[in-house]
Formats: structure tokens, C-alpha cells, sequence
């Protein structure tokens, strides 16, 4: 095996591994995955994840030819596709003992399949949120004001991000505008307005970093597990903090 | 309710020469805007939209609202839609331009608002205590419709706010006894799947679902705030 050659499946490996943590999949699932692929490629891999970057090492099996490369993860939205779909690649290459080239076309094919439409997201996120005050015991009013208060937080959040805004940003100014929207319920006398007052931010709740840090911690990566649980948890305390400015202004009538 | 239209009775004996100048503003640069468009035009109806909301929120909120519960609420909503349009003015979202689609909807929704104290007066309603084209709803109303008559590309931060007013203004009608506002929620609905539509048609192609997978949704969940707004009221 020539050192080029190793070079090239560390080099495809970065590939997998950065758009596998990006796109929010847990570090048990991208270490094994990437192993599996090494081992297809009559390689070993051994990698070592943060929250940040990563440092991935490929060996020749049996042999001394080796290569090691240092990654940034970068933030991709969080994507189940990719998830399912890179890990479905990883045991393709595995059983059909896939070329290098084989996987590098099918992986190229897998990361450029059409993204998901924003509006259609916008539209589903306001349902969801609807869905969630009406499971709360909110009435139908209630969860009409719940998807429009959605569409206008999720909307926000979706323009701001657009605009490169700090995300703990983007999350303080989408809850207190979601929730300010939903307080409305409350001038109307409405039975279940502070349900939907309550449920209007739950759009926001970062339920991917929560689940992956706890699974993380549960299978021994505990720096990166813990990192996705604080990173959860500021994310916790902006929604906590957008709502609070609702809250005080009008609840304790601050004006 | 009493509460409700003594508030409005007092609002609009005390300032209807200003409601009748913000119309004639109002008037004079839809009418600039539809004949001659320009620059100054543009900028000073944004500023007009800001004017009028902060409007709402202070003087009719914030004063003549005041003895309401939670009228502060309604202010601060108010205070967002002005800042909607601060935005806009700000980094030019919007151009208040003719596209060419959707005209003559445009005009009627621009003209609707005069109707509320028509219909006010038809109800037997006497001033002040009737409704003007410089409450809440018909402001907003005001607004959806230069939305719709200058529709090349949409304020989407006002759109959304406005139909959020739309669709607590339904709740009044029944509550405060305000069947004016159903104006609004039936301008707001069509105007929900046009710009929404709209939106998609002009965003990336090659998204999953389709375009037209998208519209569907769009349009089934107007219909279905449609159908709960006539199985509560009818």
C-alpha cells in the first residue's frame, strides 16, 4: 500500500467524518462508521473528536504506511438523511468490498442530493409547535396563535442565520419574539393562552445536541459529550432568556 | 366590550384630526407610489408605516387603550411591526414595486380600510364610538394591501406580523362585537397563499418536496384556517 494511496483514504475519510459530526450524528455512530469504511479499505482508523475539530490517523493494516490529518467540523444543519445515508455508505463499502473511487462517487452523490425546501420547513415547524400545545392542552385558538407565533420566531431565526448572526443571538431574539407574539393570546382572554404562551418557543429546544451528549457520555466520549451538553444548555438559556424579556414585559407589566 | 368601544370612542373624538391626516398622507403617497414612482416616494411611505404603527402602539395602546387588560402586550406588538419596517428601511428588503400581478386585489385591499366606518355607520353606529381606518385592523389592513398592490418583493417580516394581527383580530369579532375586522381576515387568507406561493415559485428550484408539493401545503393549511375560522363564527 503506497503512502499516496493511504493519504487519499484519509483524506476521504476527513471528508466523512467532518460532514458526519457537522450534520449533528452522535460520536460513537462516525468513529464506527469511519472504522468500518477504513477496514473495508484494508486500512485502521483511529480518530479523536471535540466539539470543534477532530484528529483522525489512517494505518496501513500490518503495515508501517500511515497518515494523519487534524479537521475543523463545520456546522451544517442537523440532517437524518445524511446520517442514514452515510451510514448506510459505510456498510456498502464494507459488504460489496467498494473501491475507493466507488465510495468517493457515491459519497459525492449522497451530499449533493436536493436540500430540503426553507418554506416547507417554516410551514412543518409551525404545525409541529401547534401540534406540541395542543398535546400541552392548548384549544384551537391556542394553537392557531402557537403557528403563526412559529412562523414568525422560525422565520426570524431562519433570516438572521442567513445573515451570519451569532446563533446564541438568533436564538435570545427568536424566542422573545415567538413568545411576545404568543402573549397576545393573553389580551384575548383566551382559556389556554398561557399554554400557548409556554409552547410557542419549543421550536427552539436543541433536542439533537441533548440526545447526542447524553448518548456521547453514556459510550465514553466524555469531553465531546459534555460539550454537546453545555453547548445545549446556552442554547436553554438564550430560549430561557428571549422569553424572560417577554415575560417581564408582560407579566410584570413592565411598561 | 364597554370598556373596548369607550376606548375607541375616546381615541377617535380626540384625534380624528390626525387620523384624517395620517389618510391624506396615506393617500397622497399610494397615489405617488402608483403613478409616479420614485426613491423619496418609497422611503417616506416605509416611514409612513413606521409612523403608523408606533401610532398604534402609543397613542391608542399605550393612551386611549390603557385602561385594557394587557394592552401593553398589544403595544409592544405594535412596536415590532414598526420595527419591521425600520428594518426595511433600513437595509432596503422591500421595494415597493409593481410587479404587475395581483393589481386589482391590491387596489381593493388598499381601499377596504375606508370601509370599516361604513360599515360602522351601517350597523348604526354613530361617531365617535364606531370604528376608522386608523384602528389596529384597518392599519394593517392598509398595510397588506400596499403589500399586495406592490408585491416585486415583499416586507416578510410585516406580512407575518400582520397576518398574526389577522388572525387575534377573528378572535374580536365574537368577543368585542367588531364584525369590521372579518375585512381583514378575509383579505389576509388569499394574501397568505399569494406570497407565500410566490415566495416558493422564486426561491432555489431543485428543493425537496416540490414547488408544487410546497404550494399544496401552503394552500391546505389556508383552507384549514379558513374552515375553522367559519365552523367557529357561522
Amino acid at each position: 500500500m503506497t503512502q499516496e494511496y493511504v493519504n487519499d483514504i484519509a483524506d476521504f475519510i476527513s471528508r466523512y467524518v467532518t460532514h458526519m459530526l457537522g450534520a449533528g450524528v452522535h460520536t460513537s455512530r462516525v468513529v464506527r462508521n469511519s472504522k468500518r469504511i477504513g477496514e473495508a479499505l484494508g486500512t485502521e482508523v483511529r480518530i479523536h473528536t471535540s466539539q470543534k475539530t477532530a484528529t483522525l490517523t489512517v494505518c496501513e493494516k500490518g503495515g508501517s504506511t500511515m497518515s494523519t490529518r487534524v479537521l475543523d467540523i463545520p456546522g451544517f444543519p442537523i440532517s437524518f438523511e445524511w446520517n442514514a445515508d452515510l451510514s448506510a455508505l459505510s456498510w456498502a463499502a464494507y459488504d460489496n468490498d467498494m473501491s475507493l473511487e466507488a465510495i468517493q462517487h457515491k459519497f459525492d452523490e449522497l451530499i449533493s442530493k436536493p436540500k430540503i425546501n426553507p418554506w416547507f420547513v417554516l410551514f412543518m415547524v409551525g404545525l409541529a409547535n401547534a401540534s406540541f400545545c395542543r398535546l400541552f392542552g392548548g384549544g384551537v385558538w391556542a394553537m392557531l396563535i402557537v403557528f403563526t407565533s412559529t412562523l414568525v420566531g422560525f422565520f426570524t431565526r431562519q433570516h438572521l442565520t442567513r445573515r451570519g448572526v451569532n446563533h446564541y443571538i438568533v436564538f435570545i431574539v427568536s424566542a422573545f419574539v415567538a413568545s411576545l407574539c404568543a402573549s397576545s393570546a393573553l389580551s384575548l382572554g383566551i382559556e389556554s393562552a398561557e399554554i400557548a404562551l409556554a409552547t410557542s418557543v419549543l421550536y427552539l429546544v436543541p433536542g439533537v445536541p441533548l440526545i447526542n451528549g447524553v448518548i456521547d457520555i453514556t459510550d465514553g466520549h466524555i469531553q465531546i459529550g459534555i460539550s454537546r451538553l453545555v453547548n445545549a444548555l446556552m442554547l436553554i438559556v438564550c430560549i430561557a432568556i428571549g422569553m424572560s424579556g417577554t415575560l417581564m414585559l408582560v407579566k410584570d407589566s413592565l411598561l | 366590550m364597554e370598556i373596548f368601544w369607550n376606548s375607541i370612542a375616546e381615541y377617535n373624538a380626540a384625534t380624528w384630526p390626525y387620523q384624517l391626516a395620517f389618510i391624506a398622507v396615506a393617500a397622497v403617497l399610494t397615489l405617488v407610489l402608483w403613478f409616479r414612482p420614485c426613491t423619496w416616494a418609497k422611503i417616506a411611505t416605509k416611514v409612513l408605516m413606521v409612523l403608523e404603527s408606533l401610532w398604534i402602539a402609543f397613542v391608542y395602546y399605550m393612551k386611549f387603550a390603557a385602561t385594557r387588560e394587557h394592552s401593553s402586550v398589544m403595544a409592544i406588538f405594535w412596536c415590532l411591526v414598526a420595527a419591521s419596517w425600520v428594518y426595511d428601511l433600513a437595509t432596503h428588503y422591500s421595494s415597493f414595486q409593481k410587479s404587475g400581478k395581483y393589481r386589482p386585489w391590491g387596489v381593493i385591499m388598499i381601499l377596504l380600510p375606508l370601509v370599516y366606518p361604513v360599515i360602522s355607520l351601517l350597523r348604526g353606529m354613530t361617531f365617535p364610538e364606531m370604528t376608522t381606518p386608523m384602528l389596529p385592523s384597518a392599519v394593517a389592513l392598509y398595510m397588506l394591501g400596499m403589500l399586495m398592490a406592490f408585491n416585486r418583493k415583499v416586507n416578510f417580516f410585516a406580512f407575518i406580523f400582520i397576518m398574526h394581527w389577522a388572525l387575534l383580530s377573528m378572535t374580536k369579532i365574537v368577543l368585542f362585537n367588531i364584525p369590521e375586522d372579518l375585512l381583514l381576515a378575509a383579505a389576509c387568507l388569499p394574501a397568505m397563499f399569494i406570497f407565500f406561493s410566490d415566495a416558493v415559485d422564486s426561491g432555489p428550484s431543485g428543493g425537496k418536496p416540490s414547488r408544487m408539493a410546497v404550494k399544496a401545503l401552503i394552500l391546505g393549511i389556508v383552507l384549514v384556517i379558513g374552515a375553522v375560522w367559519i365552523y367557529a363564527y357561522v
